[in-house]
């Protein structure tokens, strides 16, 4: 399913990017449908795609049983697409049916290194998620 | 052995060429010096004027050398010409060749390209005035279009005979915009109005340059559908550009197909022009009237963009009815060279786009109107 | 024949006019419906925002039957809130969410994650901010959905 401009104006994290930045990102995504326990990323497998909540829960499990949940529309799961050594991190399982925004994590990629502005804008965000997540400190709540 | 000396040196060149031959030479040798030396549309006046020494080389009749001889190779090729193939596949280049952008951002300045256009249709009435059949009449109008590739579209259609000198006079003026343009620019403006700066164009999104060519060609064909092989190609172009995922298509007609045709275009469109077709009185009055189509069209869209501040309330530089002659983008740069030679910080060019390409637009519609009235 | 009688009998000024009004009709449609396609395309990218608008109109409409809806989820976590708690006091706090879900799944309960997620919602679960999970202790003063 393709996105439209209007979901990704309506995502706080890409609130500041400009019209024709958000534009090509759109262009990228796929928007897709989750169920209930759906695996939809595998810690330690490659880091393929890159994925925006749009609606649904989530849960993001990491080692020694360790979790953080995902509530919020707009929280990322699968910031190791532009991470080395691009592989996941963590486990992201759908809690609740739902929607999320998925991305090639190659060409987010190239999108990201052929435009210097935009990837200041992306990676400051990405960087900020990460060093939240790291110690597996808070969970993001309503 | 004499004998065959003698005929040998009675076949050659030399011995057939008469003075209009020399002429065409000439004019062919003028062409390519003005494309190498002053940069005037190289690559149509190249192609062109290397054509006129081609097809201005005496040759013997029968023996399948020359353009109008219906086996020579000249003949096959200029059958694009005639036939339209040449100009549609020219149109499919500038397709993929153009942002659309400037005209989506302020498509009121559409209305100057729309304007330009009754340099055609006064022309027509001029040709018709001074004695030329209606169909060439049309022909010789479309010349006001100052698109070289839909005059030589209709030409073919309606007057092939007339093709060599409607097209010679198209690309000479079109060639001379930067010539003809600028004193008439300068008689219907004021300074003051030279030096009103246009406000910054709104960012123009994908998805609306996607769209605007499915439903730019479905408009205009569906009103004009004489201009289907034109407009059809144009938009097609632009639609190939714009969709990405078919770059490699775009990058194809931007750049080898339309270099392609445009070679064999200008070559075979200057061979036409052997002296025995093209001296002659006709060829005269063709120039005329081209000259003055070209006055008449920069007048209209200058007069209509006058007009037009009459009713706007943040006023347009009427040096963009300029543009509106298609002749892209020749006349746009003319707009910015005289707009700057009076505020040297005033940019227009991005603004005279938008005028310059619905100028296209337009010619191609007026001439499918005449090739619909007169075609059949 | 030339002059104004060679226009007139070849139909010229009739031709003319109606060219030059044809190429301005086309034009003008054009940029009237080129005009038209950004203001088309802002509406249709914001659709979410206006059905969300409309969607809200009708919630209010139908406060009632809402009320009704959120009674049966309460039942559902309140249902839950017993088997977790055995299943929590085996594991220990603080606890593996992960671990929690599949033990839940191995003991019958339906649809585990949609219920665990539920009772984070509620305010049974809190995250020990180091990556594991805790049991509310405030579980009565929790304000049930």
């Amino acid at each position: 399913m393709t996105v439209d401009i209007g979901l990704i104006e309506s995502l706080d994290i890409l609130a500041d990017l400009k019209y024709v930045e958000m534009e090509q990102l759109t262009s990228l995504m796929r928007k897709m449908k989750v169920t209930e326990g759906e695996v939809i990323t595998r810690r330690g497998d490659g880091a393929h795609a890159f994925f925006i909540v749009f609606s649904g829960d989530f849960m993001v499990s990491f080692n020694d049983g360790r979790a953080i949940t995902l509530h919020n529309k707009g929280d990322i799961i699968g910031c190791s697409t532009v991470v080395a050594p691009f592989n996941y991190t963590g486990t992201a399982t759908a809690l609740t049916n739902g929607e999320v925004l998925s991305m090639p994590g190659q060409d987010f990629l190239s999108l990201i290194k052929s435009d210097p502005a935009l990837s200041d804008k992306i990676m400051k965000k990405i960087n900020m998620i990460i060093s939240e997540r790291s110690p597996f400190l808070g969970t993001v709540t309503r | 052995m004499e004998n065959l000396l003698m005929e040998f040196i009675s076949n050659t060149g030399f011995a057939m060429a008469d003075y209009r031959h020399i002429i065409m030479i000439t004019i062919g040798i003028i062409f390519i010096y003005l494309g190498i030396a002053k940069h005037y549309e190289p690559l149509l006046l190249i192609p062109i004027g290397f054509g006129i020494l081609i097809g201005n080389v005496p040759v013997f009749k029968g023996l399948g050398l020359g353009l109008y001889e219906s086996n020579s190779v000249l003949h096959y090729l200029y059958f694009g010409v005639t036939s339209g193939i040449y100009p549609s596949l020219i149109f499919l280049g500038i397709g993929a060749h153009t942002d659309f952008s400037t005209l989506l951002a302020r498509p009121v300045l559409m209305l100057l390209g729309a304007a330009a256009q009754t340099g055609i249709f006064i022309t027509f009435l001029g040709a018709l005035a001074l004695g030329f059949a209606p169909k060439e009449a049309a022909s010789i109008g479309i010349i006001g279009g100052a698109d070289g590739p839909t005059a030589i579209f209709l030409s073919g259609k309606l007057a092939p005979h007339l093709i060599g000198p409607i097209a010679v006079a198209a690309y000479s003026y079109m060639a001379l915009v930067p010539v003809i343009q600028p004193p008439i620019m300068k008689l219907l403006t004021t300074r003051k109005e030279r030096l009103i700066t246009m406000e910054e164009p709104r960012i123009v999104s994908k998805k609306e340059k996607l769209i605007f060519p499915v439903i730019g060609f479905l408009l205009c064909c569906f009103i004009a559908p004489a201009a289907l092989p034109l407009l059809g190609m144009l938009f097609f172009g632009n639609l190939l550009r714009e969709c990405v995922v078919a770059e490699r298509l775009a990058q194809a007609a931007r750049t080898s197909i339309i270099d392609t045709v445009t070679i064999l275009l200008g070559l075979t469109v200057g061979a036409s022009t052997q002296a025995d077709v093209f001296l002659t009185p006709q060829s005269v009055g063709i120039f005329i009237l081209g000259a003055a189509s070209f006055v008449v069209a920069t007048a209209s869209g200058l007069l209509f963009a006058k007009f037009m501040n009459l009713f706007l309330r943040k006023k347009i530089n009427p040096l963009l009815g300029a543009a509106g002659v298609s002749a892209v983008p020749d006349s746009a740069r003319v707009v910015q060279m005289v707009g700057q030679a009076e505020d040297p910080t005033n940019f227009l060019l991005m603004h005279a786009m938008a005028p310059n390409i619905s100028g296209v637009i337009g010619s191609a519609i007026g001439a499918g109107i005449l090739w619909s009235f007169l075609g059949g | 024949m030339f002059g104004l009688d060679a226009i007139s009998t070849h139909n010229g000024w009739h031709m003319a006019a109606l060219g030059i009004s044809i190429v301005f009709t086309g034009l003008v449609l054009l940029s009237i419906a080129v005009a038209q396609i950004h203001k088309i395309l802002q509406i249709y990218d914001k659709r979410d925002t206006y059905i969300k608008r409309i969607k809200n109109i009708f919630r209010k409409k139908n406060n009632l039957e809402s009320n009704s809806s959120d009674l049966s989820l309460s039942e559902k976590v309140n249902g839950a809130v017993s088997q977790c708690r055995i299943l929590i006091d085996k594991m220990g706090e603080p606890f593996s969410l992960p671990r929690l879900i599949n033990l839940s799944e191995k003991y019958g309960m339906s649809h585990p994650y949609s219920t665990i997620n539920d009772l984070i919602n509620a305010g049974f679960i809190v995250p020990d901010g180091k990556g594991y999970f805790l049991w509310n202790q405030d579980d009565k003063k929790i304000i049930r959905l």
